[in-house]
């Protein structure tokens, strides 16, 4: 028996992964490097919910940009609010554009609480709105692939051209730091650090959850066969769109912090590129792996940070090429070799960072079940 | 495309203009459709670097015209054979090993498009080009209170051409026989002793083709970019998708499309047009979740 499938020595995984990121911050003292390990986590996060909604639902999702995006701007009004009185009661890009007042769209974002939170449910909303008329309707597989990245240029294009609300290309950028209840949350402070990691943590280990449950099951059973499932007497457009919009809860979660963490949000956050970057941290980490979608951000992100500039003009270049490597010789992603690595070592290892996979087509009985 | 902005209270005469602005954009969506349209159809597989085709399309015209001195009307086909090459390497070497993973397919794609977009602007660099047309193409045409672009006409011509002439390829000749054959039941097709690898493989660069035509006739109605693709793909993918997939569902759903955002653009702006317009297919879609004219027969 592969250990890579051993429930337990998952979990041991999750929490050594945990444990070496939580140490971090013991190591890094330069503000600037640990804002930029929080930033990770954020695109931990995002991979987590590819990884959650491609890899374990099957559903190839191109626009988790729209939920981080909404996130992210519902974020930024928010902060940027705080930074309003009385004396000064609208943001000052909107002076530029001749309004003279505080749009209907803003006055929500007054209040911290409620704009947080608005932050959260907008974007979960419009997934399941959207998730729901077009699982109902059984758009699936490459079709729904295309409709998310259709949503995502039309997202682009309205908060490009709602100029005024939204400050156009130039983006919003929050002139202080989020202020909760009295307290400032300092994006260069090992706080930040925190909150982004038990953020990524509890997601994590929710997700882990989630796919050892029941809901799991069935979910991953739909990536498997959508109709034989159908014909046991599942819903599944209800399972589809629940993971859909879970994803799409994750996704927003990280908007906000990356919010917090960088004070500025454009719609680059709208961009496709961006949105089908997270697609490919997932497969090139793997992603049927939570934990080797999270590492798949680590990895691209960060040898996009310090290759990146060695490289400068031939990165996309590399990231191209490599990924179609990826796609054409490692379905599974990295994580795929690790398996295989740990296939040869029937059982004795402790040590895996993975979740449960199967080779394709196999349909043996999962853990959990 | 700033045309929200001409048009201020109704009138007949600009509501006509905008009407016939329509079946234009209807037409330039449609030709950077049909290479999708015959490569989905065919072989089931989503392009992502279809948009990357249509702007190496335009630079191979770019190149032709600057550095050898080609005339315009030779540019077109010049960048039909150069990119229809470029897609058979593209099959050879990679789609025809993922077949079986359609999304798998979609990915690999995206891959070659960022290989090949960056690619492009390593070799060109990221400033605009532009390409030169005929003095007579550079005139506007005036029909009584109508006011067009001649060479929008001329792309609205092509377009025809296009589809005239894949209509002909697919149900007047033996290899568009094979074609539906092959789309109908690979296997069965197969087991009749058509060779659906090779009609996969001439289908995927007859598409790519299709996209450097499209292409070089696009670097004239806009400035020649690395990025240019990205413009036309979206709506590519949606005329695809309404249209289900066949050549009658894209040739209607890029009329329709197209109109309708003219129309929505005549009343409001561009970009609002845009959104409308995307939100009216969503809810089209769930209606009718197959596209327009979807293949009864079954896929694979």
């Amino acid at each position: 028996m592969n250990i890579f499938y051993n429930v337990k020595a998952q979990w041991l995984a999750y929490v050594a992964f945990f444990l070496v990121l939580g140490l971090i911050p013991a190591y890094v003292d330069d503000g600037f490097l640990l804002n930029q390990m929080s930033t990770y986590g954020v695109y931990g996060l995002l991979a987590l919910a590819i990884s959650l909604c491609w890899g374990f639902g099957g559903i190839l999702n191109l626009g988790l940009g729209i939920p981080f995006g909404l996130g992210a701007y519902g974020m930024a009004m928010t902060m940027q609010m705080q930074s309003q009185d009385s004396s000064n009661p609208i943001p000052p890009f909107m002076l530029n554009n001749s309004l003279d007042h505080l749009p209907m769209l803003w006055v929500p974002f007054n209040s911290t609480v409620i704009g947080i939170a608005l932050a959260l449910i907008v974007p979960t909303l419009f997934c399941a709105i959207f998730g729901g008329l077009m699982f109902r309707a059984r758009v699936s597989g490459p079709f729904f692939a295309i409709m998310t990245l259709a949503m995502l240029s039309a997202w682009y294009t309205l908060i490009l051209d709602l100029q005024p609300y939204t400050n156009g290309v130039n983006g919003i950028t929050p002139p202080a730091p989020l202020k909760i209840g009295g307290f400032t949350l300092d994006p260069y402070s090992p706080l930040a650090y925190w909150t982004v990691f038990a953020l990524l943590l509890i997601a994590t280990f929710a997700a882990k959850l989630m796919t050892l449950s029941r809901f799991g099951l069935v979910v991953q059973a739909v990536r498997g066969d959508a109709e034989r499932v159908r014909f046991l007497g599942y819903n599944v457009a209800s399972y589809e769109t629940a993971i859909y919009t879970i994803s799409g809860l994750i996704a927003a979660i990280a908007g906000c912090c990356w919010v917090t963490l960088t004070q500025y949000v454009s719609p680059a956050q709208f961009d496709t590129t961006l949105s089908l970057s997270m697609v490919i941290w997932a497969g090139v980490g793997g992603r049927l792996s939570l934990i080797g979608s999270i590492v798949g951000a680590f990895i691209i992100m960060g040898a996009q940070s310090y290759l990146g500039d060695a490289l400068l003009a031939t990165w996309l270049l590399v990231l191209g090429g490599f990924f179609i490597l990826v796609v054409r010789f490692l379905p599974k992603g990295l994580i795929g070799l690790v398996e295989s690595l740990l296939g040869r070592f029937p059982v004795g290892l402790k040590k895996s960072n993975g979740d449960h996979q199967l080779p394709s087509g196999a349909m043996f009985p999962q853990a959990g079940e | 495309m700033a045309l929200g902005s001409f048009f201020g209270s109704f009138e007949l005469s600009s509501f006509i203009n905008a009407l016939i602005l329509g079946v234009s954009i209807a037409s330039i969506w449609l030709l950077a459709a049909l290479g999708l349209t015959i490569i989905y159809g065919t072989a089931g597989v989503i392009n992502m670097a279809h948009g990357e085709f249509i702007m190496l399309g335009a630079y191979s015209s770019y190149t032709l015209q600057s550095y050898l001195g080609l005339p315009f009307f030779l540019c077109v086909p010049a960048s039909f054979v150069i990119v229809a090459a470029v897609g058979l390497i593209l099959e050879r070497g990679l789609i025809r090993y993922l077949y079986k993973r359609p999304l798998d397919t979609l990915l690999a794609t995206f891959g070659v498009s960022l290989v090949l977009m960056q690619g492009v602007r390593l070799i060109f660099g990221s400033d605009p080009k532009y390409l030169a047309v005929p003095q007579i193409f550079q005139n506007n045409m005036q029909l009584g209170f109508l006011n067009i672009s001649v060479f929008r006409v001329v792309v609205l011509a092509v377009t025809i051409g296009a589809a005239v002439a894949l209509w002909a390829l697919f149900y007047r000749t033996r290899f568009g026989v094979q074609v539906r054959a092959v789309m109908q039941n690979k296997e069965m097709a197969a087991s009749f002793g058509i060779d659906a690898d090779r009609v996969y493989m001439l289908t995927f660069a007859l598409g790519a083709g299709l996209a450097g035509l499209a292409g070089s006739l696009f670097g004239v109605l806009n400035i020649v970019l690395p990025t240019m693709g990205a413009s036309y793909v979206v709506q590519a993918f949606l005329v695809v998708v309404v249209g289900g997939g066949t050549l009658a569902g894209s040739v209607v759903a890029g009329g329709a499309t197209g109109e309708l955002q003219s129309i929505f653009a005549y009343f409001t702006n561009d970009t609002f047009a845009r959104f409308v317009l995307f939100v009216l297919i969503v809810v089209f879609l769930r209606i009718r979740p197959q596209g327009l004219f979807a293949p009864s027969a079954t896929r694979r």
